[in-house]
């Protein structure tokens, strides 16, 4: 699944590890899902969303 | 799961995972200490045998309650993948290991050695898959 996460974390100027913190996950887990490896399950799209105020789908793309 | 963390479900695996590893090593010291020394029977020879299995089984459960308390979902599925990859990898082992038993007369793998198979494939597995997303 692709995503905007790095984007809309360089628009904040956030590290991985930063928004590791604000999700309260690993960095690892932002860096699988970035990387869209490891797909967020909905609860943790959702805090993403909020996260970033906007909509999961503005964040995940489910466009190969 | 980090093996270096400020999780705080993977501090409390760690922490009991070290318990139950101590406890395994005193259990197998007195059993083996106990058999060598007083050559027990009955009752108390099969509950002395049982014993250093109790902590190894105990460990199935640590790393359940691991899984059920980690709230990181990314750490708990590489958790229940290192899981199947132990049960995959105990299983080729001691299947591969039987039928070289039964052909080519290999010596006797001891079934208690199983849970040591199993949780070194889990160990070895963990790196592998955290790599797999890097």
């Amino acid at each position: 699944m692709k995503n905007r996460l790095r984007v809309l974390r360089a628009e904040r100027d956030w590290s991985q590890a930063d928004l590791a913190q604000r999700l309260e996950v690993s960095r690892q887990s932002v860096n699988a899902i970035e990387t869209g490896k490891f797909d967020p399950s909905l609860p943790l799209a959702f805090k993403l969303a909020r996260l970033f105020e906007t909509t999961i789908e503005a964040i995940f793309s489910d466009e190969n | 799961m980090e093996c270096k963390t400020s999780n705080p479900a993977a501090k409390r695996f760690m922490r009991r995972n070290l318990i139950t590893m101590l406890l395994y090593v005193l259990s197998l010291v007195l059993a083996i200490g106990v058999f060598l020394r007083y050559h027990p029977t009955g009752v108390l020879a099969y509950l002395l045998a049982v014993l250093p299995a109790i902590p190894l089984t105990g460990l199935l459960a640590i790393f359940g309650l691991y899984l059920a308390e980690e709230k990181d979902e990314f750490q708990r599925s590489i958790g229940v993948q290192s899981m199947l990859w132990g049960i995959g990898g105990t299983l080729a082992v001691t299947n591969i290991w039987g039928f070289l038993e039964s052909f080519v007369h290999l010596r006797h793998l001891n079934p208690s050695l199983d849970a040591v198979i199993f949780w070194i494939f889990v160990g070895i597995s963990i790196p592998f898959l955290l790599r797999r997303y890097r």
